[in-house]
């Protein structure tokens, strides 16, 4: 069995500034197996995927997904974001197994030194 | 060397051929009108449809949905789903719903969104069992029901 289910990561553009529209990116291990396959031995492999996934920013939920084994293994989903705020951005998956996964990455304005001088 | 030849000259004409399949395949999806009834969900899709949305229209227009027309890997389909509906306050495209006719799941997944996320993009990547329609519907926060499909050519069965 892989040992890296649950490890994931978001990413954020390099640059943000205030009330931009930013890409987000979010990438989670998981086998995202759909319970229709069967292993070498024959037997059939139960299905155990991501459930649902929330995107809470600052503390308010943006988004929420629903999903079925559908979506690919080590599922990725990117979307936009209008960064309003430098607060916490935090993506949590739920799988069908119970296990809860969350990632998370501060959305920080660049400043550079010009900026912050002027 | 003749032998080689001839061969090289089938297999050029067979690549040919499959270019020109694909070609016809992705002038089908670029002409809506000619695409005419094949584009018709069947009864278990529009089961799934109606117990979704119910009664309320689904009209094309307003989402892209880019996906090649043939998938390299069928577990692996990746999805560019835009639309170019609002997205403010009191106007906003509420989720994208994703449907593939002949998947297990027909309902693949929903993306729900709040204005908050300032427009409305979609990435990612789903697996499919066979050649089937691919479906996106935009619901708005009002309502309203958007739509767009593409034909996907796959080859083995990507839902494992």
């Amino acid at each position: 069995m892989r040992d890296d289910i649950g490890q994931g990561k978001i990413i954020l553009p390099a640059k943000i500034t205030r009330d931009a529209v930013i890409n987000i990116r979010a990438l989670l291990s998981h086998p995202m197996l759909t319970g229709m396959s069967r292993d070498q031995a024959g037997i059939p492999i139960p299905a155990w995927y991501v459930k649902e996934v929330e995107v809470i920013y600052g503390g308010e939920r943006v988004a929420h997904f629903e999903w079925t084994s559908g979506i690919s293994r080590d599922p990725f989903v990117g979307f936009s974001l209008r960064a309003v705020k430098e607060a916490p951005l935090n993506v949590t998956w739920k799988d069908n197994k119970g296990g809860v996964f969350t990632h998370s990455a501060d959305v920080k304005f660049t400043t550079t030194t010009a900026d912050a001088t002027r | 060397m003749g032998d080689s030849l001839s061969r090289r000259t089938f297999l050029k004409s067979s690549a040919l051929a499959v270019a020109g399949l694909a070609a016809s395949a992705s002038a089908a999806a670029a002409a809506p009108l000619l695409r005419g009834p094949d584009n018709e969900p069947d009864e278990d899709v529009k089961k799934v449809l109606h117990e979704r949305f119910g009664t309320r229209p689904i009209r094309e227009g307003h989402v892209t949905l880019d996906v090649p027309d043939v998938a390299p890997d069928s577990r692996e389909v990746p999805l560019l789903v835009e639309s170019d509906l609002p997205m403010i306050a009191d106007n906003f495209v509420k989720g994208f719903h994703i449907v593939v006719d002949h998947n297990p799941d027909i309902y693949l997944a929903g993306f729900n969104f709040t204005a908050a996320i300032g427009a409305a993009t979609l990435d990612t990547r789903i697996k499919m069992r066979r050649s089937s329609h691919v479906r996106i519907i935009a619901e708005t926060s009002k309502g309203e029901l958007w739509s767009t499909s593409r034909f996907v050519y796959t080859s083995l069965n990507g839902c494992v």
